[in-house]
């Protein structure tokens, strides 16, 4: 543990002073904000119309918000702002999987991964606090960016719309699926990133990564499906399984004599 | 301390390391030379438990390093590589300090303290070390791997590019190290540095191809010649000389005369002296130990190839 904590500090610091690396998870939080205000308040204002007043979301709304009392433009903001929670706890990954994807290959390619592979540090260690060091910073963008979504919709929503936020499948979707979707995105990211020689190539198969979560954001959207909460629970719990997994599927690929002899 | 034992090392169809068998004793230096390529890097690579040989073993204090052992063992050797490998964007002590976590060392920031002072970076210790010289580099490296004071150093041509100054820093610091038991593999190219440090030194191409102390090596391509030099004109001592070899030559200022008994060597001063020489030096001809190293490369037909690896 002490020995996670130590790559932990490192890669805590070395962002710090490289504050850059987190501007996609920042800009795609600012971004995974700005997108549902823009369509519940931003859309209606500029066209004059109320969201309650279009039957494609009346329908599709339906699927939501049956126990509150809630009128019908309330009852699709709520739609709409579950549907962006999602997307909004989901998409801050990719950011954060470039800095996952750079892990393994960033530390070849600087030539400090031998020295510190010379050190008692275990492949599990090496491997945890690789995957810690990229989710702990996005988790602490996502949760100020959850903290103002929560705030703005309590600002400018309907009546009980807020409240209506306040529910289970909210505290799943936000302390459950977001987070294991995001260690099995990342885990997934720093496999690749330690069999891979070259970090776009480990970028661009990571993103790979979000194509099956995309596909279910856009279905909820369209309406082909609806997520339950049970759903999500299992969902998120079986992702949290998958990552055990892909972790001790990462200590089994990640070969220290072939990344220090073969890559070039 | 750290023995290898037939180790052989093949990458695809190509063997590195061939048969190696090498023991570093406490309290030793034992600089390993070879040409590029020779599997120098690959060898320590091997004793440091980076890589595993394709078969042979290495063993520490009798412990076989294997996957198992390894993290353990790992502990007990202060591996400084060829690259520093240090995160440039964090300061001196900073990079030790997350190496004296990763080696759970006890009262770490007292310790950093020490090296830094050792090895006189103490006014460099909030340096980003991305803005320091490659010498103050190296010396940060070698901090980071004397940092849990190993009993064994494993280290990669540590003063290639530096200058006089921080190589001499860093000769002393590997001779202290010696005096307190430390064993100690040094690969290296500079000649005058393995004469000067090593206890030892093993010459490497593929295989071992010599082993033994610097003088012992430089023993085996002795001439047998004397030279003899004297106050004034050798030439009147020729004749004198050339009762102990026929064939003596004037080679400068002095006397080269082929002994072949070494014992010979106190009569042949005393006649030359009785003949009204004054003698000023009497030395047998040595090689230098490059010499040496050329010979012995030569003769095993070798070739600089390149390393199998990638930051080579």
């Amino acid at each position: 543990m002490r020995r996670v904590r130590a790559l932990l500090a490192k890669e805590f610091l070395d962002l710090r002073r490289n504050r850059a690396a987190l501007v996609p998870v920042a800009m795609i939080t600012v971004l995974s904000i700005a997108i549902p205000f823009a369509v519940v308040v931003g859309i209606p204002a500029a066209t004059g119309q109320s969201l309650g007043d279009d039957p494609g979301l009346q329908r599709l709304s339906a699927v939501v918000g049956s126990e509150y009392e809630l009128s019908p433009n309330g009852r699709i903001e709520l739609f709409l702002f579950q549907q962006f929670l999602m997307l909004f706890i989901l998409t801050p990954i990719t950011g954060a999987m470039s800095l996952a994807a750079h892990a393994v290959i960033g530390e070849k390619q600087t030539r400090t991964l031998e020295p510190m592979l010379a050190t008692p540090i275990t492949t599990l260690e090496l491997l945890v606090a690789k995957v810690l060091g990229a989710l702990l910073p996005t988790l602490a963008i996502s949760v100020v960016g959850l903290v103002l979504y929560f705030v703005l919709i309590a600002a400018v929503s309907d009546v009980g719309v807020f409240r209506a936020m306040l529910s289970v499948r909210s505290a799943i979707l936000v302390l459950v699926l977001g987070p294991a979707a995001a260690l099995v995105a990342l885990q997934g990211a720093l496999v690749i990133s330690s069999r891979v020689n070259d970090p776009r190539t480990a970028q661009q198969f990571a993103v790979l990564l979000i194509m099956p979560l995309a596909a279910a954001l856009v279905g909820q959207f369209v309406g082909r499906m609806w997520m339950s909460v049970a759903f999500l629970a299992f969902v998120g719990l079986g992702l949290f399984g998958v990552w055990v997994l892909l972790t001790l599927l990462s200590v089994a690929l990640f070969e220290r004599e072939s990344i220090l002899t073969r890559w070039r | 301390m750290i023995a290898a034992s037939h180790l052989i090392r093949r990458f695809g169809s190509r063997i590195a390391v061939n048969d190696l068998s090498l023991e570093i004793r406490k309290s030793e230096i034992v600089a390993l030379l070879g040409p590029n390529g020779a599997g120098k890097t690959t060898t320590l690579r091997m004793l440091a438990g980076l890589i595993a040989p394709s078969s042979g073993t290495v063993t520490i204090d009798g412990v076989e390093l294997t996957r198992v052992t390894g993290s353990a063992l790992r502990a007990r050797i202060g591996f400084l590589t060829e690259a520093p490998g240090l995160w440039d964007r964090l300061t001196v002590r900073e990079n030790l300090a997350i190496y004296a976590e990763l080696y759970a060392l006890a009262g770490p920031d007292r310790v950093i303290d020490r090296m830094l002072e050792t090895l006189e970076l103490a006014d460099r210790a909030t340096t980003r070390t991305g803005e320091l010289s490659k010498g103050m580099r190296q010396k940060v490296t070698l901090a980071r791997a004397l940092l849990h004071n190993p009993p064994i150093l494993l280290l990669d041509e540590p003063t290639s590019g530096l200058d006089p100054e921080v190589t001499r820093t860093v000769r002393r610091l590997l001779a202290d190290r010696r005096a307190a038991g430390c064993a100690i593999l040094v690969s290296t190219h500079n000649l005058d540095e393995a004469e000067r440090m090593a206890d030892r030194v093993a010459v490497l191409q593929e295989r071992l191809i010599a082993v033994g102390p610097p003088a012992a090596l430089r023993q085996r391509l002795t001439t047998g010649r004397v030279l003899v030099r004297v106050m004034g004109n050798p030439a009147s001592l020729l004749k004198v000389a050339r009762k102990f070899d026929r064939d003596a030559t004037i080679d400068g200022p002095a006397l080269a005369i082929q002994m072949v008994e070494e014992r010979r060597i106190p009569a042949l001063v005393s006649a030359l002296v009785e003949a009204g020489g004054e003698i000023l030096e009497v030395r047998q001809e040595m090689p230098a130990l490059e010499d040496v190293y050329m010979h012995l490369v030569n003769e095993h037909g070798l070739t600089a190839r390149p390393e199998p690896r990638a930051d080579k």
